[in-house]
C-alpha cells in the first residue's frame, strides 16, 4: 500500500522549518554575521574619508572604530539588554490599558523573537537594537491581534524622554520606517508560536492526574516565570514550544515541591519518555543558565557601538546625508534595480 | 462489440432527444417516447421497426448507401454526434489489436515510432484513404501477433481487477472504522450512564461520607478513559496489519511479472484533515482559571470544549520532537512542498 505520510501540523508551521537551528550552527551564523557586518562598517568608514575630502580626522576615526569593534559575545548581550526594555514597555502600555490583557504574553513573546530572528541576518552596526526593539514590537502587537496606534505607540517613550532631556528624541517614522527592513529579514514569517499555549495545556491535562489542585495552579503560575526566562535565550531555535513549555513547569514544580512525574509516566510510553528527560534536562539547565547583564555592561557595549556604526546606515553621518541627497537629485531609478 | 458491452457495464445511456425522427419511415419521438434509433457500421440511423422490416431475412441493404449490412451490426450510439461515434469506435477497435506497451520495446524511440505507426493507420481508417488496404495491413498485424495481444489482454484485465479489488478493500476498511468507532462511542455513552446511576445507588445506600463516594468514581473513570484510549489504538492498529497482509496476498500469487505501481488511497476526500491529528483526550471538568476564553468566542461557535483541545493539543504537539541535528532540513523542506 503506498500510503503518503501526512505531516502533523506543527511540522508545516514555517517556525519548523526556517528556524530550527543547533547551537552550534547558531554560533556560525552570528559570527559570519558578526564578519560580515565589521568588513561593511571599515568599507562605509573610508568612503566617508572620501566625502570629508583629506581633513586627517577621518585616520583617526577608522582607527577608533577598528579598537572598538564588537565581538559576536558583545552583540549578544547588547541585544539581551534591549530584549529587557522589551519587559518594561510591556508593563507600560499593559497600565495603560492599551494592549488586550489575553495577548499580552504573546505580544512580548513575539517581539522578543522577532528582535532575535532580525539579529540572526543583521548585525548592530548596520541596525542598532534600540530602534529595532522598538520596531519588532510594534510589528508583534500587530501580528498579535493587538494593535496600537503609533501616537498611543511612542507617546511612554516621549514623555519619558521630556522628563529626562526636556525634549522628545523618537519619532514615530524612526519606527514605521524600518518596519520593512524587518519583515524582510524576517522572510516575511510573522507567525510565532510560544510555550505559554502548551503550558495551559498541560496545566489542564495534569488535573486528572494530580489531586492537590491549588498546589498544581500555583506551579501553573510559577511557570510563566520561567517561561518568561526562556524567552530571553536561544531555546526557541532548539526546542519545541511544548518541550520548553514541560521543561519550565518542571522547574515550576521542583520550586514548589510538586512531582509531576507520576503524570508523564502514566500519560506516555516508557521508551518515548527516556528521549524526553534528556531534552528537558537540557531545557532546564539553558533557563537556569541565563543572567541577564547588567546595566553597565549594556551601557559600555553601547558606548563602543557609538564609535563603530556603519556610517552608510547612519542618518546621522556624513555619507549618508551625501547619498540621500545624491539620491534626490537623481533621475528616479527603481530600488530593485542591481546597481 | 466490446465498445457496446463496457458501455453497459459503465451504464452509459444511449444518446436520445426529443426531436429524433427516423430517417426511413420518418415516425416521430413525440408519438412514440419508446423509439430506439440504430446505427450500423456505415452510420445511416433507423428507427427498430425499420430495423427489423429490413433484416427480417438475412443480410439486406442500407436504405441509404445500398451497403450490405447484417443484424448484428447494428446498435445504439451513444454520441450525439455520429463522426465522434465513428471515431470512438474505429479507436477501440485499433486499441485492441495494437496493445504492445512500452516495456515490449527496447528503446523509447521504437515505441514511438510504433505508437506513430498506429496513429497513421487510423487517421487513413477515419478518413478513409485506402481502406481496404488498411484493413489488410490491419488483419495481417493480427495475425502475426496473435499471441503478444492475448497476452497483454490477460495483462490488462488482471491489473484492472487487482486495482478493483484495492479499491473495495479501501471502503470495506473505511466502514470498519466507522463502524469501530460508532461502538466506541456507545460503549462510552453506556458507561456513563452505567457510572452515573452506580453513583446515585451508592449515595443511597451505602454509608460512607459523599466525599468518598466521588473520591473513588474520579479515580475510576481516570481508569476507563485510559484503558478505553489504549483499545481504539489497538483496533486500529490490527485493522491496519490486516489490510496490510490481504493487499500483500494478491501480490504474492500472481507469476506474471506484474508490478502494479503507485495506487493512490482512493478517492479524494475535500473534508479530510491533511494533517496528522493529534490525538488527546478530554476530561469532562477542568479549572480553568483565565478569561482566556470569551463570550465573544462563543458567539462565533467555538465552544470550550474545542478551546481546550485547542490547548491540549498544542501541549502535546512536537513533545517528543528531537533537537534539530541541522541534517533534517533539506528532507523537511521537501516534504512540505509535497503538501
Amino acid at each position: 500500500m503506498a500510503t503518503t505520510h501526512k505531516l502533523q501540523i506543527y511540522q508545516q508551521t514555517s517556525q519548523y522549518r526556517d528556524w530550527r537551528f543547533t547551537p552550534e550552527s547558531l554560533a556560525q551564523q552570528r559570527a559570519a554575521n558578526n564578519k560580515q557586518g565589521i568588513e561593511r562598517v571599515l568599507q562605509g568608514l573610508r568612503e566617508e574619508a572620501q566625502v570629508d575630502d583629506g581633513s586627517g580626522a577621518t585616520e583617526t576615526r577608522i582607527a577608533e572604530a577598528t579598537n572598538n569593534l564588537l565581538s559576536p559575545q558583545e552583540e549578544v548581550e547588547l541585544i539581551d539588554y534591549y530584549l529587557q526594555t522589551i519587559l518594561t514597555y510591556t508593563r507600560i502600555y499593559q497600565r495603560d490599558k492599551l494592549l488586550k490583557a489575553e495577548a499580552t504574553n504573546n505580544v512580548k513573546a513575539t517581539a522578543i523573537n522577532f528582535v532575535k530572528r532580525f539579529y540572526l541576518h543583521n548585525v548592530v552596526f548596520d541596525y542598532p537594537p534600540k530602534t529595532i526593539m522598538l520596531t519588532c514590537f510594534y510589528l508583534a502587537t500587530k501580528v498579535e491581534n493587538s494593535f496600537v496606534k503609533i501616537d498611543d505607540f511612542i507617546r511612554p517613550l516621549t514623555t519619558a524622554e521630556i522628563k529626562r532631556n526636556g525634549k522628545a528624541q523618537t519619532k514615530s517614522e524612526d519606527i514605521l520606517d524600518l518596519e520593512f527592513v524587518v519583515i524582510q529579514s524576517l522572510q516575511f514569517e510573522l507567525a510565532v508560536h510560544h510555550p505559554f499555549r502548551p503550558a495551559y495545556g498541560f496545566y489542564l491535562d495534569m488535573q486528572a492526574y494530580i489531586d492537590d489542585k491549588p498546589l498544581l495552579k500555583e506551579v501553573y503560575e510559577r511557570t510563566h516565570h520561567y517561561i518568561d526566562q526562556s524567552l530571553y535565550t536561544d531555546l526557541v531555535f532548539l526546542y519545541q514550544p511544548s518541550q520548553i513549555a514541560l521543561g519550565a513547569f518542571k522547574l515550576a514544580a521542583k520550586d514548589k515541591e510538586l512531582d509531576i512525574d507520576p503524570y508523564l509516566t502514566e500519560c506516555f510510553e516508557a521508551r518515548l519518555l527516556e528521549t524526553l528527560y534528556t531534552i528537558l534536562d537540557d531545557i532546564q539547565e539553558i533557563i537556569l543558565a541565563h543572567k541577564s547583564i547588567t546595566l553597565e555592561k549594556a551601557r559600555e557595549i553601547d558606548r563602543k557601538l557609538i564609535l563603530c556604526r556603519n556610517p552608510e546606515k547612519n542618518p546621522n553621518s556624513k555619507l549618508y546625508k551625501k547619498n540621500a541627497a545624491d539620491k534626490e537629485d537623481a533621475p528616479y531609478v527603481s530600488d530593485s534595480d542591481p546597481e | 462489440m466490446s465498445i457496446l458491452a463496457s458501455a453497459e457495464k459503465q451504464n452509459l445511456t444511449p444518446y436520445t432527444t426529443k426531436e429524433d425522427s427516423c430517417p426511413q419511415c420518418q415516425r416521430m419521438r413525440y408519438f412514440n417516447e419508446r423509439m430506439v434509433l440504430l446505427v450500423g457500421p456505415c452510420y445511416h440511423k433507423m428507427c427498430e421497426l425499420c430495423f427489423e422490416n429490413t433484416f427480417a431475412s438475412g443480410p439486406a441493404a442500407c436504405p441509404e448507401c445500398q451497403r450490405v449490412l447484417r443484424r448484428n451490426e447494428y446498435y445504439q450510439p451513444i454520441f450525439e454526434d455520429l463522426t465522434v461515434e465513428r471515431e470512438v469506435r474505429v479507436r477501440a477497435r485499433m486499441a485492441a489489436a495494437y496493445n504492445k506497451r512500452q516495456e515490449d520495446f527496447k528503446s523509447l524511440k521504437d515505441y514511438n515510432d510504433y505508437l506513430e505507426m498506429v496513429e497513421d493507420l487510423t487517421m487513413k481508417l477515419l478518413y478513409e484513404e485506402d481502406t481496404s488496404q488498411t484493413d489488410s495491413i490491419i488483419e495481417k498485424y493480427k495475425r502475426e501477433n496473435n499471441a503478444q495481444i492475448e497476452r497483454n489482454m490477460s495483462k490488462r484485465q488482471r491489473e484492472e481487477m487487482i486495482q478493483r479489488k484495492v479499491l473495495e478493500q479501501e471502503k470495506s476498511k473505511k466502514l470498519q472504522l466507522r463502524d469501530e468507532y460508532l461502538r466506541q462511542l456507545e460503549d462510552e455513552r453506556r458507561e456513563k450512564i452505567e457510572a452515573k446511576n452506580n453513583i446515585i445507588n451508592a449515595l443511597a445506600t451505602s454509608d460512607k461520607s459523599a466525599k468518598e463516594i466521588l473520591k473513588a468514581r474520579t479515580v475510576q473513570l481516570k481508569k476507563s478513559s485510559l484503558s478505553n484510549r489504549n483499545a481504539g489504538r489497538k483496533v486500529q492498529l490490527e485493522l491496519e496489519a490486516l489490510l496490510k497482509s490481504a493487499a500483500e496476498g494478491f501480490y504474492d500469487d500472481d507469476d506474471d511479472d506484474i508490478d502494479v505501481e503507485e495506487i493512490d488511497d482512493g478517492p479524494f476526500d475535500p473534508a479530510e484533515s491533511p494533517y496528522e491529528p493529534v490525538i488527546v483526550r478530554l476530561r469532562e471538568q477542568y479549572d480553568d482559571p483565565t478569561p482566556a476564553f470569551r463570550q465573544g468566542s462563543l458567539a462565533a461557535g467555538v465552544t470550550r470544549e474545542m478551546h481546550q483541545r485547542y490547548l491540549i493539543e498544542g501541549a502535546m504537539a512536537g513533545l517528543f520532537e528531537p533537537p534539530f541535528s541541522g541534517s533534517a532540513k533539506s528532507s523537511n523542506n521537501e516534504g512540505t512542498q509535497d503538501s
